[in-house]
């Protein structure tokens, strides 16, 4: 479990977003963010699609100006600079791969666009083509690559520019999901650990507790919550996050009066006596647990248990009080434990 | 199983027959008969009864001198307004590729010169063209310049008829190039603005290399078309002034229409339909040489 806070930025270094809003028209696609990431630490923006987690990028890479706010990179504002000096390199959803061009002049032509010395760009594409195992493809088209090998390739280009800070906009998206976890690990070596910071986007809750070291959570350009995702998942905000991280989804009782109680639903457990009388109605396996819909007189729950755990069906229902996390059922704040 | 996909296409090609009799009656058939009549005498020295006369016809054609003039102004135009065109219809392109409000109604408009029936718009050519009465002769005077004969010398006819047609089929190479834009990814362009490449440099490192197959296919089709100009120079000059602007398909109506000599009108024809087929190959063949060729 990833729980490294690393120590806060000091002024000068990393990435600081202040009170960062872009509008189109009446629509507000981002709203006064404020986020502060570390050298060579990994933030992981995550969101529902729609939430501001991709303009937020674009903003970051100069792409499209922000309506009010400031970006500070290593202590200097960059945000009226244009994307070409901004120095940051930014891995896209598709990869952006030049389709007529092999993977070496892929790798070339930034540095070719920068006016870098031939032998200098050589050796440096050499070197990160190597890095990420990529030398005996160097002379293929993108067309002949396999999408993993795509990625890597987009990876090499990002890194090849020594960028002050990373963007990867879902770049596991159009992988398999064996490669995905595979890849989680490379990723982080590659990427995290050295000087710059990397904004990560996803919509993936797994991905993003798997590679950031801290989740900020956006909701319709909102920022919800920031923290490592042991603190999200145990102390979440409020409602919405406490929804959005976590499979299964959290339990929320029906809300009775101002107060909304949720149970994550692997703190359920099975009790002699006592908690609430609940009817098995249907049961998911899934090898090293299994999850149990159940019907009680509070609404449907799911609890998840043990593989081998043998239940009857009717059973009593319990938890431990500090695994309740409630919620004022109107804003979805989370309140203070009772 | 085999006998189901020998069947399959059996009926398929039952399927293509009748687009493929369309063809040779349209296509095909008129071809060889002008092939065929290229080889015959026939005209009113022969009652425009076909007599066969070996290869006289040919023979004629290759010391008419009538001929190689307009086979130098067909080729001359070609060359010019496609190059035109091409440069033009680009720029468009990329300017209407733009996002702006009321773009729609931007490309419709554009399209219009092209939508125009080319005998309509060379009548309108002619008048504004007109000396002195034209409306391009009435901004001269109101600047004070003396009247322009745009459509007397040789030079500026040659000249003015090519502004028409670049004018009609700009529009053309322009949507055609547009549908190639469009089909670029915009991230391709937003990664390159990353590295700091200026507009010059994304064109011509990658939108431009992207669009080769798009340019090499508005070449071939404007190519094949300006090679057989006929209505525009017909309605707008008749060939003239001193045949400056005679096209060969134009040669070839003057001596079936005017001159009743169907057999030499038919070698023009067949000559030109040669000319056609060789230029539209050739820049076939470059073309997809240069695509085929490795990038650097």
């Amino acid at each position: 479990m990833i729980e490294s806070m690393p120590t806060a930025p000091s002024p000068g270094t990393g990435l600081r977003i202040e009170g960062l809003s872009r509008r189109l028209g009446q629509r507000t696609l981002l709203a006064e963010l404020n986020l502060q990431v570390g050298p060579g630490e990994c933030l992981a923006l995550l969101g529902p699609s729609g939430c501001g987690k991709t303009t937020t990028l674009r903003l970051l890479a100069g792409l499209d100006a922000a309506s009010a706010g400031r970006i500070l990179l290593d202590g200097r504002d960059i945000t009226q600079q244009s994307a070409g000096e901004r120095r940051v390199a930014m891995v896209f959803q598709s990869y952006a791969l030049y389709p007529h061009l092999s993977v070496a002049d892929n790798l070339a032509l930034g540095l070719r666009i920068r006016g870098m010395p031939s032998k200098e760009r050589e050796g440096r594409i050499a070197a990160v083509l190597e890095l990420l195992q990529l030398t005996e493809l160097r002379q293929r088209r993108p067309a002949q690559l396999s999408g993993g090998q795509r990625q890597r390739v987009a990876l090499a280009r990002a890194l090849l520019r020594q960028p002050r800070l990373v963007l990867l906009d879902e770049p596991m998206s159009n992988l398999d999901g064996q490669l995905r976890e595979e890849l989680r690990p490379e990723l982080r070596r590659l990427l995290c650990g050295g000087e710059q910071p990397v904004v990560y986007v996803t919509h993936d809750q797994q991905e993003a507790m798997g590679m950031a070291d801290r989740i900020a959570v956006l909701r319709d350009g909102a920022l919800q919550q920031v923290g490592s995702a042991r603190e999200l998942y145990e102390r979440p905000a409020n409602r919405f996050v406490a929804a959005f991280l976590g499979r299964p989804a959290i339990n929320l009782l029906p809300a009775s009066g101002p107060r909304q109680l949720g149970l994550r639903p692997e703190h359920l457990q099975p009790v002699r006596q006592g908690g609430i009388a609940a009817r098995l109605q249907r049961r998911e396996w899934w090898g090293n647990q299994q999850l149990l819909w159940l019907e009680t007189a509070q609404g449907d729950l799911r609890m998840l248990v043990a593989a081998d755990q043998s239940l009857p069906e009717q059973l009593q229902l319990g938890w431990r009080p500090e695994h309740e996390l409630w919620f004022d059922s109107h804003s979805g704040e989370r309140l203070a434990a009772l | 199983m085999k006998e189901q996909r020998l069947n399959s296409s059996w009926v398929n090609s039952l399927l293509m027959l009748p687009a493929l009799v369309l063809l040779a009656i349209v296509f095909a058939w008129p071809l060889l008969d002008s092939a065929w009549l290229s080889t015959q005498a026939s005209s009113v020295l022969t009652g425009l009864t076909p007599l066969a006369n070996g290869g006289a016809n040919w023979q004629r054609l290759l010391g008419d001198a009538r001929f190689w003039q307009d086979a130098a102004v067909t080729l001359r135009f070609a060359g010019v307004s496609v190059a035109l065109e091409l440069v033009l219809g680009l720029a468009m392109a990329l300017l209407l590729h733009q996002p702006s409000r009321g773009r729609g109604w931007l490309r419709a408009l554009t399209l219009l010169p092209w939508a125009l029936p080319t005998t309509v718009l060379a009548l309108g050519w002619r008048w504004i063209y007109n000396d002195p009465y034209g409306p391009l002769n009435a901004i001269l005077r109101a600047c004070g310049a003396a009247p322009f004969g745009f459509l007397t010398t040789p030079a500026s006819t040659w000249l003015f008829t090519v502004l028409a047609d670049v004018w009609k089929t700009t529009p053309f190479v322009a949507l055609l190039l547009l549908a190639g834009l469009q089909s670029i990814p915009a991230e391709l362009e937003e990664s390159l603005v990353l590295e700091g490449a200026s507009p010059g440099q994304i064109l011509r490192r990658l939108t431009l290399p992207l669009l080769k197959p798009w340019i090499s296919l508005a070449l071939l089709f404007r190519l094949a078309q300006a090679l057989g100009v006929f209505d525009l120079v017909q309605v707008l000059t008749r060939g003239g002034p001193a045949g400056s602007t005679e096209s060969l398909a134009l040669y070839a109506y003057l001596n079936a229409m005017r001159f009743l000599d169907f057999g030499y009108s038919a070698t023009l024809v067949i000559a030109t339909f040669l000319l056609l087929v060789l230029l539209t190959a050739l820049g076939w063949l470059l073309l997809r040489r240069r695509a085929l060729e490795p990038s650097r």
